[in-house]
């Protein structure tokens, strides 16, 4: 572990300005936080160094931590926030923030103490992902999204085009004794969304207006159709279970997956990153993967409220961020991180990094859950054959769009 | 003694208990209503206020975008200066985070200046009014107020209206205004008067009623004190409906007045700060939260009649509607009480007291802890609260019967299309359908083969019988959320055991998942394998309660196995089997798990059950009203079930 | 003589219909094991040729791990607070067995011995109140059990629930057996004097053993397996039960089967334990000499 003894003087001494606020208030008696995080293995014991370090530096407070299951996590969030209980800060990726805003007394807004400074400090488009009608409710901390990962062995150069692609991946095929090219949940919307987007294609026409019918949309799941049926590069009812397994055995050469992917692969097998594929059939465009940015939210049911905001803002920190990527193995949103060494040189962080620049943050809007369902009966009609895409989107849009006129009711 | 019979006289105690409850709370109605009537009043001249003094702010900055501060300041504590009421007056131009003027001694000068840390709520509440026009505006609705009223106290009202320049918000004006206090209207006697009107018909009832009691005419003493208690209420809400009306005319006058005013000093302002506005033609300032303009008060600061009659005719009939309901629940009461139910109530509960001190402890954890959300949930099933407005009020989002109709009201199973009739498997009827073949197959499977393991595992003298048993229940003992994914994994195309052993003799892979019928089979299958191990545990509790002479003597008259099986197995078993067949017929009604994790109701939704159906309204399309219906409607389908299961076996239980 | 080759032959037949039911009962978890026994985070998929023959469609339908070994087990036991977890869930499951069947028991047999008014609309009470779907309940209950009643982070809170959960079955079940055992047994011993606790705790429950059994089982499946409200109402890592700990390893994008598989193990081996000590009110004949009187 390297420091920038300088950064870090720097820093501490901002922290002490921002505390030297509420320190006087606070001198007495400790002040103590509560977050909530959804973090485990590495990742969790990373995150607990980090707050162990704030508690060392930041006098009067104690800040303490608590895990929750994925699964349980929106909602018990939803069930104690608005009743005045719960943490004071708390961490979840950006598309349920457009949910817990509508719903209000969930997310506190922080646009108020957010400096020039600390909104310079993000990756692009980071910042954009923690903000609601014009409002920032949270402070970007980590991202995460697909790449291409494959199988050294049996891919030595990883395609840069989806010809290359193709080609590479149908010599590895064998349908029969069911080893295949490529696999990926490419029935599953999130994983899809990547070949929609390098076609230009949307769930969203700007703002919370959907649009799963676009033309761009069309054409992505027809070379998706190409590559299932003409080219049959990928293995049937892909569930991320089988992808594992596939990946694994090296049955799958190639896979579109995230970070968590990762922790998944059997130690035997020798893996790669790379940035996926240019889509020659969209003009060459590169595949554009929704971005999933963890915020850290304040709680608009804290009682401090601007120590919690400085907690946020420490976790969001170079300092913070460096700790979280060495040694959580996560990507952090502070683009300082990226210029350490022991970042920039490790191959999976710096590869990941790389995708970002071609990604594109998931939609925040409320309206964002409504559309799954939807969509993802979609996508499986398309892929079984019961219907041809522009049907079956067409079917999806009508009734998001039922669904969302149910919503925006006036009153 | 006389005395005594005369007071416990229960048409006159009936009538003493119903005439304080309705007329308590006739009264409690009434002034509440008269306390909004004022509340809004006032509301709506301070919002007056604030929109045209943000109309002048507006043009101010307009005119002259850097500069103008120094003017606004002058203006707001002009403006201030002219009504006395007034506590403090605010400009926040949230778009920059800067208070440009303000005449609260506390804020610290000088203007403008950035806001304080403190101040945070101030800039909030000027970007959550900034997004809630551009919301309203992007969507075409009007869903958020673009008005902020905060009654601060029972004399502070604070209001906060928007101000935009050149189309966009950019700040806000905010005012916070001294009230009058709502006066209860001559409280001492009102409050005699309403104690004083029940007594008098009390005495009544006890003095005068028995008097002339004879045993055969109970009816007219009846119908007598009902006459008496519909009067009195038809009476109290007379008075009370025209004392508001009274105090609407009042207030709609003087709401009249405060435009003027506000027109006056509008004017007068804009010309002695330079400020060009627009000229006033229509009265463009007497708007709800949602700025739309109400037309009570014309330009020209007089009363459309029209308009009044139609906002006072709604809150009349809203509090006719709460006072019928009233009267009619003070008829059930005294009926109650004055033809002896509340008597016999009292006398039962003491006679079975023991019992009832067995059964009290269960029964109290399940009303606190069942009915009072099932209650919510019957509330939310008649309003259209979705995630987009749950702060507000139920009473606000009260929609009646129409979740009820959408549900039931949708008879499109089948639609014709080019290609033939199709299946809309969103409709609720095509789901109850399934569900209802779910049920009925995962409950057969599970008592079936639950019968038949307790039954060979009921067997004396078999051996290994505890392996068996400790085997048998792993299905029921393993988190069925790891097995249930198991299951999908073998029903996969390629991959899938399933498909393994059919290709081993011969058959052709079967894509489970791809088609309504085979996907239903997933389902059974993995719920089936899960709840047969239950079945069976308490079927063999119950054959432990089956007396095994009855079998030695069967055996004896020279019963076959299965006429022992009919007529001394199955009757011994019924008391504990029925239960829990009724049981998990519920059970398996609203099984969630199993269809979310095997099939996930595919292919295209066609093997939903209702409750996953619920559970997709309710979290991925946030209509919570429209879920809570459906969850109702399959209690009622559940409890028709539940009733009429009862009626069979009531029959069964006479006989043991 | 006759009898007992019938009887045997018998036998036979109940052992194949047993040791098929059991195969197919325990094949699904057969790849639980094989999973949690891999020390992987993934099930291995069988190679087939490309023409595969019966023996190698055997070979791939028989769930065997190519390597065994503990390390899933070790790293679920290690990582995580998992023992602590276990024993939560124990007192929970453990202390909801004993209210909801103590408080179905007294409901249950005033239920079967008295006759009072309302008795029918109570019974149909408790199976109605299992019939409003509970996915709209998580909201509510979270106000009862936190806000009003101040038992968010507690034992009691979660015991609570549970146990109202798990009575409605715990008192029709018991209901329904009280009701076999002869009215005659309790007769006597009033003529004899006994006090109606007496009855109760001396004659009625011993000869009930199989339902109590059975009900005990129930209520501590509810309680054991439970994991929404558990991680809802509990505010502390050291306070989350088994199934909440369980959930660290799936959910979101990530899922660790080899973890959850290995944990799904442990967590269901107490109720097979407890199983294990239950079975012998469940065995033919144990009781049927007492209900003769």
């Amino acid at each position: 572990m390297k420091r920038n003894p300088l950064k870090v003087l720097f820093g501490s001494m901002i922290a002490a300005v921002l505390l030297g606020g509420f320190v006087t208030q606070a001198v007495a008696e400790t002040t103590a936080l509560t977050i909530w995080h959804a973090y485990r293995g590495a990742e969790k014991a990373a995150f607990e160094r980090v707050i162990a370090s704030y508690n060392k530096r930041a006098k009067g407070v104690e800040v303490t931590t608590l895990a929750v299951p994925y699964d349980a996590y929106a909602d018990k969030i939803t069930a104690a926030v608005p009743r005045g209980k719960g943490p004071d800060v708390f961490i979840f990726a950006q598309d349920r923030l457009g949910g817990w805003i509508e719903g209000g007394a969930t997310v506190e807004p922080i646009d108020f103490y957010l400096d020039e400074q600390t909104r310079n400090q993000f990756l692009p488009s980071m910042l954009s992902a923690m903000t609601y009608r014009g409002t920032v409710y949270g402070l970007p901390l980590n991202y995460k999204s697909i790449t291409l990962i494959y199988n050294k062995k049996l891919v030595p150069t990883p395609p840069k085009t989806s010809g290359e692609l193709v080609k590479i991946a149908k010599g590895l095929t064998n349908a029969a004794v069911g080893k295949f090219g490529l696999a990926y949940a490419y029935n599953d919307y999130y994983y899809h969304a990547a070949l929609q987007n390098a076609f230009g294609g949307r769930a969203f026409d700007p703002g919370p207006k959907p649009a799963l019918n676009a033309r761009e949309n069309i054409a992505a799941m027809q070379l998706l159709l190409k590559w299932m049926g003409k080219d049959a590069i990928v293995p049937a009812e892909p569930s991320t279970a089988l992808i594992t397994s596939l990946f694994n055995q090296g049955k799958a050469a190639m896979v579109f997956s995230g970070p968590w992917f990762l922790g998944e692969i059997a130690p035997e097998i020798d893996y790669g990153l790379a940035v996926l594929p240019t889509i020659d059939e969209a003009g060459g465009q590169p595949m554009r993967p929704w971005v999933t940015i963890e915020g850290v939210y304040v709680s608009a049911s804290s009682q401090h409220k601007e120590v919690a905001y400085d907690l946020a803002k420490y976790l969001v920190s170079e300092e913070a961020g460096l700790v979280l990527a060495v040694e959580g193995r996560q990507l952090p949103s502070n683009k300082a991180v990226y210029t350490h060494k022991e970042v920039s040189e490790d191959k999976v962080l710096s590869a990941f990094r790389r995708q970002l620049d071609t990604a594109i943050p998931m939609p925040n809007f409320a309206e964002m859950t409504v559309m799954w369902s939807p969509a993802t009966t979609a996508m499986n009609t398309i892929v079984r054959g019961a219907a041809p895409p522009e049907v079956a989107l067409e079917k999806a849009q009508r009734s998001v769009e039922k669904d969302i006129a149910a919503l925006r009711k006036g009153r | 003694m006389r005395l005594r019979a005369h007071l416990t006289q229960p048409v006159a105690v009936g009538l003493l208990l119903a005439a304080l409850a309705g007329v308590l709370l006739s009264a409690w109605f009434l002034a509440q209503a008269q306390d909004a009537v004022l509340a809004e009043r006032q509301e709506r001249e301070v919002m007056m206020q604030g929109m045209a003094f943000a109309e002048l702010v507006a043009a101010l900055e307009t005119a002259e975008p850097d500069s103008g501060a120094a003017r606004i300041a002058a203006l707001t504590s002009a403006w201030a200066a002219r009504f006395p009421e007034i506590v403090t007056l605010r400009v926040v131009r949230s778009a920059d985070a800067r208070l440009l003027a303000s005449t609260d001694a506390r804020d610290a000068p000088p203007f403008p200046r950035r806001l304080a840390r403190e101040e945070k709520p101030l800039y909030d509440l000027g970007q959550e009014l900034r997004a809630n026009v551009e919301t309203n505006l992007a969507e075409g609705v009007f869903r958020k107020k673009q008005i902020d009223v905060v009654r601060l106290d029972q004399t502070h009202l604070r209001v906060a209206a928007p101000y935009s320049v050149a189309g966009n918000v950019v700040g806000f004006v905010q005012i916070e205004q001294r009230v009058a206090a709502p006066v209860p209207p001559s409280a001492a006697g009102k409050a005699a008067l309403l104690i004083a009107m029940p007594l008098a018909l009390f005495l009544f009832g006890t003095w005068f009623l028995p008097r002339r009691t004879d045993a055969g005419r109970p009816w007219v003493h009846y119908g007598i004190a009902l006459l008496l208690l519909g009067v009195t209420l038809y009476g109290q809400a007379r008075i009370g409906l025209g004392e508001l009306g009274t105090r609407e005319e009042g207030y709609a006058a003087e709401l009249a007045q405060h435009y003027s005013s506000i027109l006056r000093e509008f004017q007068t302002a804009a010309s002695a700060h330079g400020i060009a506005v627009e000229p006033v033609r229509e009265n463009r300032w007497d708007v709800d939260e949602y700025q739309r303009p109400r037309l009570l008060i014309t330009g020209d600061g007089s009363l459309d009649r029209a308009v009044f009659a139609k906002e006072t005719g709604a809150r009349h009939d809203r509090l006719r509607n709460a006072l019928w309901g009233n009267a009619a629940l003070s008829a059930l009461l005294l009926s109650f009480v004055a033809l002896g139910y509340a008597r016999r109530l009292r006398l039962t509960l003491i006679e079975h007291r023991s019992a009832y001190a067995y059964v009290a402890p269960a029964i109290i954890g399940m009303l606190v802890l069942v009915f009072y959300p099932f209650a919510y949930g019957v509330a939310l099933s008649f309003t259209d609260t979705t995630l987009f407005n749950e702060n507000l009020p139920l009473g606000e989002l009260w929609v009646g019967m129409k979740n009820y109709l959408a549900i039931l009201g949708d008879f499109q199973v089948l639609r014709s299309t080019e290609g033939g009739w199709v299946v809309n498997y969103q409709n609720f009827y095509w789901t109850l359908f399934i569900t209802v073949a779910w049920t009925v197959c995962n409950v057969t499977i599970g008592v079936g083969v639950g019968l038949l393991l307790a039954l060979a595992l009921n067997t004396k003298g078999l051996r290994f019988t505890n392996v068996y048993r400790v085997l048998l229940i792993l299905p029921w003992a393993i988190p069925n959320y790891i097995t249930a994914l198991t299951w999908r994994g073998m029903f996969h195309k390629q991959y899938g055991v399933i498909n393994q052993i059919i290709q081993m003799f011969g058959g052709e892979p079967v894509s489970w998942f791809d088609d309504v019928f085979t996907s239903f089979l997933t389902g059974i299958a993995t719920n089936g394998w899960l709840s047969f191990p239950f079945m069976m545990v308490v079927i063999l509790g119950g054959l432990q309660s089956i007396p095994q002479d009855a079998y030695e003597a069967a055996r004896v008259e020279g019963a076959s196995r299965w006429q022992q099986f009919r007529h001394i197995t199955l009757p011994y078993l019924r008391p504990t089997l029925i239960p829990a067949v009724i049981l998990s017929v519920v059970w398996t009604f609203n099984m969630f798990n199993i269809i979310y994790l095997v099939s996930g109701g595919e292919p295209a939704g066609s093997n939903e059950i209702l409750i996953t159906q619920a559970y997709k309204i309710a979290f991925e399309k946030y209509q919570y009203g429209y879920a809570a219906a459906y969850s109702v409607v399959i209690f009622m389908i559940l409890l028709v079930y539940g009733v009429f299961q009862n009626r069979v076996t009531r029959a069964t239980e006479a006989i043991t | 003589m006759k009898r007992a080759t019938s009887d045997q032959k018998q036998h036979v037949l109940l052992h194949l219909v047993l040791i098929s039911f059991t195969l197919l009962a325990i094949y699904p978890i057969l790849w639980v094991l094989t999973l949690a026994f891999s020390g992987g985070q993934s099930l291995v998929v069988v190679d087939l040729p490309a023409e595969p023959g019966f023996l190698d469609r055997v070979r791939s339908v028989l769930p065997w791990p190519e390597t065994v070994s503990l390390k899933n087990f070790a790293d679920v036991l290690i990582d995580e607070p998992f023992g602590r977890w276990l024993f939560n869930s124990a007192i929970v499951a453990g202390a909801t067995t004993l209210l909801g069947v103590f408080l179905a028991c007294t409901a249950a047999y005033a239920f079967s011995r008295f006759r009072f008014p309302g008795r029918r609309t109570g019974m149909m009470m408790f199976l109605v109140s299992q019939m409003f779907p509970g996915t709209l309940m998580m909201v509510p209950l979270f106000i009862i059990i936190v806000k009003w009643l101040h038992l968010g982070n507690t034992y009691l809170g979660l015991v609570l629930v549970y146990a109202v959960t798990s009575i409605p079955f715990c008192v029709w079940m018991l209901k329904g057996y009280f009701d076999t055992i002869p009215i005659e047994i309790e007769e006597s011993a009033i003529m004899d004097g006994a006090s109606p606790a007496t009855i109760f705790f001396r004659i009625i429950l011993p000869l009930a053993k199989p339902a109590v059994a059975v009900t005990a089982l129930f209520s501590f499946m509810t309680g054991w397996n439970e994991f929404i409200l558990a991680s809802i109402f509990m505010e502390e890592e050291t306070a989350y039960t088994a199934p909440v700990g369980l959930r660290f390893f799936v959910g979101g994008f990530s899922a660790q089967w080899g973890y959850f598989a290995a944990g799904s193990i442990i967590v269901s081996l107490p109720v097979v334990a407890l199983f294990y000590y239950l079975q012998k009110y469940l065995i033919a004949g144990l009781t049927a000499g007492g209900v003769k009187g």
